[in-house]
């Protein structure tokens, strides 16, 4: 991985930068930011996270499976209580509704931590602990003839420091 | 009248927006003393450095906490004969703070997940230590139903899985209801603080100096970055996971009332215990919420992120659960003098004037009078006040509880079986020691992690600009740019 990464003290700037970079082409950016800004987002446009996917598909399988393990343990070891039917579905909801937060919960986090690529090993290449504090990355994916240009771009929009790594 | 003070435009620097009030109150609004990402850094990170007051508190938390172990590992040795059952009271401490620490458990998660919903501002500074506080206080409640049982060590029986007795929980039994509820809650609820904790260690990570801290922080943050692709996909797991426990805050007690309403118990058999319970819940919740944050933010300094506006807010919603759980009060009154039943009508002639009136006289004075005082601004601006407050709430609903449960047992139908109960010191010990168990892990929580969330509160934040002082209308004058960077409310007030 090589690229060209600008530190910003502030917003604009960095907002600023990506808009150019994307004019001139550069299409690999990855934005760090200490908090989630509709700035980037309006300006990135990556579209909407595919985590809800994840807890639609879990959240369905939870409650089938919650049902289920209801019905079939009463199936298995039938008691009848108070001579009601063997598998009552009423209370047997709180197996569906209990299993399908349980799963659908852990799916929507696993989901997140993969489309997020975490847990990640090592966080050094494109990154600097100032981003967690209170500047803000922007990390230019770009091969060595075209890392003066988008250094150029960075410096212009304000950036305190730009610097070159693979 | 109380003169009001002028109210604070919300984006002085747009005057075209300067009439207008933001969906979330930005920082400019709630945060007046807080300057920039930096000072929150610091200061947050500030409240870390252990202190002797905090090893003296955690000193006699874990002696409460022994205190309690011992006495449960005399309780295995002796038998449950120890803790003071007395037939027909079989159900009797273990069971009434069980349901009192599930209460508790429940103010977190709808400060975190339901104002979180609800987009209300004033959540932002107080939900990490309420949500802490609930993983807890439902880590604590778990073990009332086990020291409950005759032979503890059998407890995953309850657990459904293939095994070897080819036995399996009946899934009619409202305990086997617990089962799923709580471990459901306690597993929804840790995920939901870890996740919100990860992009703060991630912040602690990348100040800590000391080598082996940082690689603890480094570990827990998983490699978290602040990239805008982890922080896309974060946004919108946290909103699903508190869509998804939003339901389940109001699911989990309303499980545990079942436990009672099942029965045909005088007093438990009843259909408005579900949403009377979670009320309770809320309720008693949100007095151990004071109990925990007013200490912290005085002891820590952080009254200017705990603002008293946020203490106020939550004070509202306390007088307001309150209120309910008063009208339920009431309208349990109400349903057994219409019930026609004389076993219902007795039950509650002999709550409120026969031999458990004077704990059902505690419940009522402490959760339903004390309480009306929070009509008074004033009040519930007083931190002191309220903090002493917060302690009669969790007296009054402890005792709310123990009204319901030890009263309907030994006052059934039959006049023969009417008796008493009186805890032993067995029971009084492990009460003690669920305290100890409690604080211990809250202390010990507060000194290692965030008790407050370090990126929300930055989220509210203006964050720097090279060109603040150019508003939305000059822009639109400039042609409109793309990006409407100025003064643009935060993403959600939080994540």
């Amino acid at each position: 991985m090589q690229g060209v990464l600008g530190a910003f003290h502030e917003i604009d700037g960095a907002v600023h930068a990506i808009e150019d970079l994307g004019k001139h082409r550069f299409k690999d950016i990855t934005v760090y930011t200490p908090t989630p800004r509709h700035e980037f987002e309006d300006v990135l446009a990556r579209g909407p996270s595919k985590v809800r996917v994840f807890s639609l598909i879990f959240g369905l399988a939870g409650v089938t499976f919650g049902y289920w393990i209801a019905v079939w343990m009463s199936d298995y070891w039938p008691i009848v209580v108070g001579g009601k039917a063997i598998a009552t579905w009423v209370p047997y909801t709180i197996f569906g509704f209990e299993v399908m937060v349980l799963v659908g919960g852990l799916a929507t986090v696993y989901a997140m931590f993969g489309l997020a690529g975490l847990p990640r090993l090592t966080t050094t290449v494109g990154y600097d602990p100032r981003f967690s504090g209170g500047d803000y990355g922007v990390w230019v994916e770009t091969t060595s003839d075209r890392a003066d240009e988008a250094m150029e771009l960075l410096r212009r929009h304000g950036a305190r420091e730009v610097r070159s790594e693979r | 009248m109380a003169a009001t003070s002028a109210p604070v435009p919300a984006y002085p620097d747009d005057p075209s927006r300067r009439g207008q009030r933001p969906n979330v109150a930005s920082a400019d609004v709630r945060l007046p003393a807080v300057r920039s990402y930096e000072q929150v850094d610091r200061e947050i990170a500030a409240t870390l450095h252990p202190s002797l007051g905090w090893f003296a508190l955690l000193g006699v938390a874990i002696l409460c906490m022994l205190i309690g172990a011992a006495t449960w590992t005399y309780q295995i040795y002796e038998g449950l004969g120890a803790a003071g059952y007395h037939p027909p009271v079989m159900w009797g401490v273990y069971i009434v703070t069980f349901v009192f620490w599930v209460g508790i458990g429940h103010a977190g998660t709808l400060i975190s997940a339901i104002l979180y919903l609800f987009r209300a501002g004033f959540r932002t500074s107080i939900y990490r230590a309420a949500e802490a506080m609930t993983v807890f206080a439902v880590m604590t409640a778990g073990l009332f139903p086990i020291l409950h049982l005759g032979r503890p060590w059998k407890f995953f029986y309850l657990i459904p899985y293939p095994n070897w007795r080819l036995i399996w929980p009946n899934p009619k039994s409202p305990l086997v209801w617990d089962v799923f509820a709580i471990l459901t809650y306690l597993t929804i609820s840790s995920t939901f603080l870890y996740v919100g904790l990860i992009p703060d260690i991630a912040a602690l990570r990348d100040k800590e100096t000391n080598p082996v801290r940082r690689q603890i922080y480094a570990n827990m943050a998983l490699g978290w970055r602040n990239s805008d692709r982890e922080w896309r996909h974060f946004a919108r797991a946290y909103l699903f996971l508190a869509a998804l426990s939003t339901p389940l805050v109001l699911s989990v007690h309303s499980v545990v009332s079942f436990d009672f309403a099942m029965a045909l118990t005088p007093g438990w058999h009843a259909t408005i215990f579900p949403p009377y319970f979670v009320a309770g819940a809320i309720f008693s919740g949100l007095g151990m919420v004071f109990t925990i944050i007013i200490p912290i933010r005085k002891y820590f300094h952080l009254e200017h992120y705990v603002t008293l506006n946020d203490i106020d807010a939550a004070a509202k919603m306390c007088l307001f659960t309150s209120l309910v759980v008063g009208l339920a009060y009431l309208t349990e009154f109400q349903i057994a003098w219409v019930s026609g039943s004389t076993y219902e009508q007795d039950y509650f002639w002999n709550r409120v004037f026969g031999q458990w009136a004077w704990a059902a006289w505690i419940m009522l004075i402490c959760n339903c009078v004390l309480p009306l005082s929070l009509f008074s601004q004033k009040l519930r601006r007083n931190t002191t006040w309220l903090w002493m407050l917060s302690l009669t709430i969790n007296l009054g609903m402890w005792f709310e509880r123990f009204v319901i449960v030890v009263p309907s047992l030994s006052h059934e139908f039959e006049p023969w079986r009417w008796s008493t109960y009186a805890p032993s010191w067995v029971d009084y010990c492990i009460l003690l020691g669920s305290f100890g168990w409690f604080f211990m892990w809250f202390l010990l929580f507060i000194k290692q992690l965030p008790v407050l969330a370090i990126s929300e509160l930055k989220e509210v934040l203006p964050p720097k600009m090279r060109h603040p002082h150019v508003t939305s209308s000059q822009r639109a004058e400039h042609g409109g740019m793309a990006n409407p960077l100025m003064n643009q409310p935060p993403l959600g007030g939080s994540h």
